[in-house]
């Protein structure tokens, strides 16, 4: 398949599924009335009902999808490392970390900027350690190691912070924190997270040439004239923008930025460089897809997305580590 | 001063003897106010015994065989707390001293407190135990496996079971005449503020953190109700606590919205959901109720009721033609 195809087939299928997450609420609003009331206006509380709850949340769920398929494209092909991912390696949990410690101590006070703030430095300071572990040992497992490592230390850290607050509603936040949900967002949050992703999408499509040359192998990428250590540099601050932000709005959804690549490689030339668009897309589709199953598998009771991806991916994980033994990519 | 100085000899007596004051408690002296024991005995003669013993309550100058009471959950706190004799009640939970949870949460300081414990329900050895039927299961069943006298307090599920506790926690604390009175007195203030009101009634949802709305066979429901409000998720078919879709809120736009306010200086992304645009932009009332006032059914509750009834008034108030108006 095409390139150009490939990357159109799936705008096709993330479009599509962002109208049908537009569509569907418990507030039974029929398709015409809802784009009507989206769009054109109408009825009040449809209009308010499509612009400030169901928008938001299509919206998140498409551009962090995005961020995290293109973050885990990236990851992979810059470790050459089939199982890395930002929600494996730890990056999402340290910055959902990041986030609690900033939010649920107070010191931010009402601030908008706190929690984007705390999970970028979170989502920054844990891509650069993991990286740094890369950079010194080669091995694909030390990394899956050291990140499940940080992961665990990571969510452990962040149950004891909320378990610690004083207000009782903080505990039943560790949920939200460990797993993710785009439920109830407004548009403050997307334009809170959106610049934030715009900026790392740009840095991690720009890795691609670096990306393709360093799969021939450090030395001869060198030889093309690559820089190893600018191309770290964007990758660090790439992933550290999109999966900060995202995690700063919606939690710590773990498994879309694995599972996506490993569909979409098969598609494509295998080039590293060529992946980290249609994963974008991929990840976006996957995760408008799994929120909208989150709404609708348990009526009047919705799960948290990240329970649906955890699903999906886990599962896809141990697969991937028992393939990965006979060959690695 | 009495009760005081009867509290000091109590706990300054040796262990031995409170170990065996388990017991020997059971055999109460007639004649003193705290005839808990009895009154059970001679249910029949209960109204007769009353009387007598609030006369016995003047020339008895101390609360000598009052049953020492703890109390290990936050609703049996509060009753314990209106009702009991100055020195009476071990301890409290400490969930009473918390202004969220606990409308009486000032009064707790007066008190010693404990964590539900049942080594502390052990060490301070009461003659009954008050807790309620849902808290704590296993501390319960331990307790009741020790010998101690456990009395279990369902929660409130509406106003018409309260005045029915009121009396029950006077009983065990030997205190039926204040209790009894207490009770009357709600009664009555719940009476005057259920008068019939004006209007059709106005809907009204209690919607509090993380979206979560009280719906039918719940205290607060009965409450609304009670003020002469149509609760908007009970209607809708939600019953008890339960998240409510702000999706719903939206189209069925309630005349009034119940907000609970925030801790102080501790947030939590359960708060943010009444600063969301879809909230903000709807035209109800909102309100705030006295904090704690419907988390446990006691006196306090009708403070609840008061506030709303003057909201309903407010929203709907009385013209000539549709009604006489209450004063």
């Amino acid at each position: 398949m095409s390139y150009a195809r490939l990357n159109l087939g799936l705008m096709v299928l993330a479009a599509g599924l962002f109208i049908l997450s537009l569509l569907v609420g418990p507030a039974g609003l029929g398709p015409v009335d809802s784009l009507r009331g989206l769009v054109a206006g109408g009825d009040e509380a449809t209009m308010i009902i499509m612009r400030e709850i169901r928008l938001p949340r299509a919206l998140l769920g498409l551009c962090i999808g995005f961020s995290l398929g293109a973050s885990g494209a990236v990851l992979q092909g810059f470790l050459r490392n089939p199982l890395a991912e930002p929600g494996v390696i730890g990056v999402s949990a340290i910055a959902s970390l990041g986030a609690v410690l900033v939010f649920y101590s107070g010191v931010a006070g009402a601030s908008r900027l706190a929690l984007p703030a705390g999970a970028l430095l979170g989502a920054l300071a844990a891509s650069a350690i993991l990286l740094a572990v890369a950079a010194r040992h080669g091995s694909t497992l030390t990394l899956i190691l050291a990140g499940v490592a940080l992961s665990s230390l990571a969510g452990a850290l962040t149950s004891l912070v909320l378990s610690l607050s004083p207000n009782p509603f903080a505990s039943y936040e560790i949920i939200f924190w460990l797993l993710g949900s785009i439920k109830d967002r407004s548009m403050v949050h997307v334009w809170v997270a959106l610049p934030l992703m715009l900026a790392g999408w740009i840095l991690i499509l720009l890795a691609h040439k670096p990306l393709d040359a360093l799969s021939l192998g450090e030395e001869a990428a060198a030889s093309l004239g690559i820089d190893l250590a600018r191309t770290r540099l964007m990758v660090v601050a790439g992933v550290a923008l999109c999966v900060g932000a995202g995690t700063a709005v919606a939690g710590a959804i773990s498994f879309v930025g694995l599972v996506v690549p490993h569909l979409i490689r098969p598609l494509t030339d295998r080039l590293p460089g060529k992946l980290i668009l249609p994963s974008g897309l991929g990840g976006a589709a996957l995760l408008l897809a799994a929120d909208v199953a989150a709404r609708i598998a348990i009526p009047a009771r919705e799960l948290n997305v990240g329970v649906v991806t955890a699903l999906i991916g886990a599962p896809f994980f141990l697969w991937l580590v028992v393939r990965s033994r006979k060959d690695v990519f | 001063m009495v009760f005081a100085s009867a509290r000091n000899g109590r706990s300054a007596a040796p262990l031995s003897v409170r170990r065996f004051a388990i017991k020997t408690r059971k055999g109460v002296r007639p004649g003193t106010p705290c005839v808990w024991t009895l009154l059970q005995k001679a249910a029949p003669a209960a109204a007769a015994f009353a009387a007598a013993s609030a006369l016995a309550a003047v020339s008895i100058p101390a609360f000598a065989d009052c049953p020492r009471v703890m109390s290990l959950n936050v609703c049996t706190d509060q009753l314990a707390m209106l009702i009991a004799a100055p020195g009476q009640l071990v301890s409290v939970s400490d969930l009473a001293a918390e202004p969220g949870l606990s409308y009486h949460h000032a009064m707790a300081a007066r008190f010693n407190t404990n964590r539900g414990l049942a080594e502390e329900v052990f060490l301070a050895r009461p003659d009954v135990v008050v807790t309620g039927t849902f808290s704590l299961h296993n501390t319960t069943a331990l307790l009741k496996h020790l010998g101690f006298k456990v009395e279990e307090f369902d929660f409130s599920q509406s106003l018409a079971t309260i005045p029915g506790e009121i009396r029950r926690m006077g009983r065990i604390l030997g205190h039926p005449e204040k209790s009894e009175a207490m009770a009357a007195a709600f009664d009555a203030g719940l009476a005057a503020a259920k008068a019939p009101a004006c209007g059709t009634a106005p809907t009204i949802i209690a919607y509090g953190q993380n979206g979560v709305a009280v719906g039918a066979d719940t205290l607060a429901h009965s409450v609304m109700e009670a003020a002469g409000f149509r609760n908007l998720a009970a209607e809708l078919g939600y019953s008890g606590m339960t998240p409510f879709p702000l999706e719903l809120l939206v189209t069925s736009r309630p005349d009034a919205i119940i907000l609970s306010k925030p801790l102080a200086g501790a947030p939590a992304l359960a708060d943010q959901i009444t600063q969301h645009p879809a909230v903000q932009s709807l035209s109800s009332r909102r309100i705030f109720l006295p904090e704690a006032a419907w988390t446990c059914g006691g006196p306090f509750t009708l403070e609840a009721v008061k506030t709303l009834r003057l909201l309903r008034d407010e929203i709907a108030p009385c013209t000539n033609q549709t009604g006489t108006a209450v004063p």
